[in-house]
């Protein structure tokens, strides 16, 4: 087990579903090599399929009893979605040549799904209750992960000094029982190169200081980092003091450590004659139960109080904090910390301190003459 | 007269019925370094059947493979062996309806495959390393080969970390072009690998080309079988084989089932006699070996002393309370199981990992790290309670496919 946790809250209330952590992360890690079909961040519309298709569905995670639950590996072609590109180069040629062709630009195969596939279409009767919002996921760098306990290689690991959960890609040979396992369907298979991957919560940028690309690109400033036993993070008063981020899915028994805020604001409903219907919330109670478990009466009442606290007296930390202010607020990653772990390790300060990912952490110490 | 001429005729057809499951490894003249499973020296080869039977002892978490798995029989695969004085060949020919290649853009589909297990140390063939992947002190050195596409692939050198955005041409320029041309060199990628294992979860490639093997497989569409071989020298740093006969055990996985890893079939130990050599004959006996006890008897024990934890026809045990033995005859040895029973430390079969069935952890943890199982030794079992036991262990297994 860890000793210390990294936590990242996001403020569901904020999420405007542009994009840019998904942008941010996609061009820093996952362009190409086989990681084309792979969002580590993606921001899906609740309700909706999502990406992978029907994720919730398809298994994994823990039942009550703590047994880990058998799942299903997602299939490209049809619940990924293949990634597709456009012509491009024909369209450039047609220009030039000015031919007979219908110039435009189309995809170079036929999409069936794609990340954020379902955008903006949410359900209910429009314009009486009809309701969406912004879901952003990342891996949750379980303190339980489903993909850990799922491979028979223990090839998974969690880093002690932080908890991020990374794939040592040294002992990975693309079984595939972690994406079975991951009930967020958060882990990937790269079929190029027969390894899985994920998202690594930026950890080479966390170890200087900075917060990982999603949360610092982020323009709705949704998102919040820090480590979950530091009391002055935002992320521990989140979560802990309010108790008003909670984690997703918590049913599913992998104990995430990324946490939601969730939305609260969305309009009244109308009634029959177009009349706003006092009291009213768009979003169905239920469906926030479902995602967020029982808790999330609570945080919404605590939420809803301090709302109203901040508009009486004009005080409330709460509601300063879910502003967010300033970056230097949002985000508590002391570099000193890693610079300790380092100077620990004996290691170049400026190096990852993990170098794991890329290396073997078994291969090394492994009883055998058996070099990276 | 009558009696003694019974005897021999009895002893004779036993020494025979023990050479039929052993397989013999041909001397040849020519050079096997380079050997495929296509070239003319395999009519030089004398195949003998083998049945390879589903792994079973611990249970994967892909829900439609395990449903694709769940009835599944042994398989019949022919092995045979070559050998030049420096390196020894294996050679596998096994059904397989359909062709199953792991493409470079596919999440959710498997290569057919297979490997070859070698023992590391065999001299007291009692002792012979846990048929899945060797076990603590008893290494094995696995060689792998999986039925891939061609992949146009800058990685096929191993190197993950590398990524270059095409893109991205202001920055990278000329690189780029020099980059692009080296992935295109490249670009042709085999799955072969070779491993070294000392029990689950310590299974390491060997990337330091200390290995010299080689490997391939082809599918004869004609007759719907697969051909491979595996060629490695007799003697390395991992395994000196150049004895009178060595151990040896074979998996197969069906892609179209989903399989890889621990789904797949697996046969047990079995002995390859070097022909022309001396020697190996206790090992030949050793993994041949059927149990002098009483099959009805033992199965009795079995559900007083085995059933509460341990899987197999009849037992009343939880999925993941202990390893399933329902083919543990397929793949044990008599001496495994008898060493199992009155010493479960010898060898522990830890589960794939114990953070996945928390309610049933199969080891502990000592202060030194060393794995002990929660099994406790049935040693006070008289000799032939034990013997009864092993007799009915070794029945259980898959029926053989057609
Ligand atoms: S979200 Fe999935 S991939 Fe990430 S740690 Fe949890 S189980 Fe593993
Ligand atoms: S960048 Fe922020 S606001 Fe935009 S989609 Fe991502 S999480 Fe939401």
């Amino acid at each position: 087990m860890s000793k210390r946790q990294l936590a990242m809250v996001m403020d569901l209330n904020k999420c405007i579903g542009c994009q840019t952590c998904t942008v941010a992360c996609k061009t820093q890690w996952t362009n190409r090599n086989g990681r084309e079909y792979m969002y580590w961040n993606n921001v899906e519309t609740y309700p909706g399929d999502g990406y992978p298709k029907k994720w919730m569905e398809l298994g994994g995670g823990f039942d009550a009893a703590g047994d880990l639950q058998p799942g299903i590996v997602p299939n490209i072609e049809s619940d990924y979605g293949v990634p597709w590109d456009y012509n491009y180069d024909s369209l450039a040629e047609q220009n030039l040549i000015a031919g007979g062709m219908t110039p435009g630009l189309h995809p170079d195969t036929t999409p069936t799904w794609g990340p954020n596939w379902d955008e903006d279409q949410g359900d209910g009767d429009f314009p009486n209750d009809n309701y969406f919002f912004y879901l952003p996921r990342i891996c949750n760098h379980c303190s339980n992960p489903g993909c850990l306990s799922a491979c028979p290689r223990d090839a998974i690991f969690k880093r002690e000094e932080d908890g991020v959960v990374l794939v040592d890609l040294d002992r990975c040979q693309g079984y595939r029982y972690c994406i079975a396992g991951c009930p967020y369907k958060k882990i990937y298979f790269n079929p190029k190169i027969s390894k899985s991957e994920k998202c690594i919560l930026c950890f080479p940028r966390i170890e200087q200081g900075l917060p990982p690309a999603c949360a610092q690109q982020c323009v709705g400033r949704i998102r919040f980092v820090g480590f979950l036993d530091d009391e002055e993070s935002q992320v521990y008063k989140l979560v802990h003091k309010y108790k008003v981020a909670l984690p997703l899915r918590p049913d599913y028994g992998t104990q995430p450590n990324v946490y939601y805020v969730p939305p609260t604001e969305a309009p009244p409903k109308f009634d029959s004659e177009g009349k706003i219907i006092e009291g009213s919330n768009r979003i169905p109670i239920e469906e926030l139960e479902k995602l967020f478990g029982p808790a999330v009466h609570d945080a919404i009442k605590t939420i809803k109080a301090e709302k109203e606290k901040r508009k009486k007296t004009g005080e409330s930390e709460l509601m300063d904090i879910l502003i967010a202010y300033q970056h230097s607020d949002m985000f508590r990653l002391d570099n000193h910390y890693y610079q300790e772990v380092a100077k620990a390790k004996g290691m170049k300060p400026l190096a990852p301190v993990d170098e794991r990912y890329i290396q073997g952490k078994h291969t090394k110490i492994s009883h055998f003459k058996v070099h990276s | 007269m009558k009696k003694i001429v019974q005897i021999s005729a009895a002893l004779s057809l036993a020494a025979s019925a023990l050479l039929a499951e052993t397989v013999l490894a041909v001397k040849v003249d020519t050079d096997l370094s380079g050997f495929k499973c296509k070239d003319e020296a395999v009519k030089l080869a004398k195949f003998t059947e083998v049945a390879l039977y589903p792994q079973t002892t611990i249970k994967l978490n892909d829900k439609k493979a395990n449903e694709l798995n769940s009835a599944n029989k042994a398989k019949r695969v022919q092995v045979a062996a070559l050998y030049d004085g420096k390196n020894i060949a294996l050679i596998l020919r096994w059904p397989d309806k359909t062709r199953t290649v792991q493409q470079g853009y596919k999440s959710d589909v498997y290569g057919d495959g297979f490997a070859v297990q070698f023992a590391t140390k065999f001299d007291e063939p009692e002792k012979l390393p846990y048929i899945g992947m060797g076990s603590d002190g008893r290494p094995v050195v696995i060689y792998l080969q999986k039925a891939v596409a061609k992949v146009y692939e800058p990685n096929a050198d191993g190197v993950v970390g590398y990524q270059v955005n095409p893109h991205n041409t202001n920055r990278f320029g000329e690189d780029l072009e020099k980059f692009e041309k080296r992935v295109e060199q490249l670009a042709i990628r085999d799955y072969q690998k070779a491993f070294v294992s000392e029990g689950f979860r310590s299974m390491t490639e060997i990337k330091d080309k200390s290995a010299k093997y080689s490997a391939d497989m082809h599918y004869v569409d004609a007759k719907k079988m697969w051909g491979g071989a595996v060629v490695r020298p007799l003697k390395d740093e991992y395994a000196n084989l150049d004895k009178g006969a060595i151990p040896v055990a074979l998996a197969v996985w069906d892609g179209e089932k989903l399989q890889r890893d621990g789904q797949k079939y697996l046969s047990g130990w079995i002995a390859v006699k070097l022909v022309g050599k001396t020697g190996g004959n206790r090992l030949a006996e050793v993994v041949n070996e059927k149990a002098k006890g009483d099959v009805a008897k033992g199965k009795e024990l079995s559900m007083q002393n085995c059933a509460s934890c341990h899987k197999f026809p009849g037992s009343s045990a939880p999925e993941y309370m202990a390893p399933d033995l329902s083919n543990i005859g397929g793949q044990a040895t008599a001496a495994y199981i008898r060493e199992s029973i009155v010493d479960p430390n010898a060898v522990v079969v830890p589960g794939y990992n114990r953070n996945s069935h928390p309610n049933f952890q199969w080891y502990m943890t000592d202060d030194k790290g060393n794995r002990t199982s929660t099994m406790p030794p049935f040693d006070y079992l008289d000799k032939q309670s034990i013997e009864d036991i092993v007799a009915f262990m070794q029945t259980l297994k898959a029926e053989v496919e057609k």
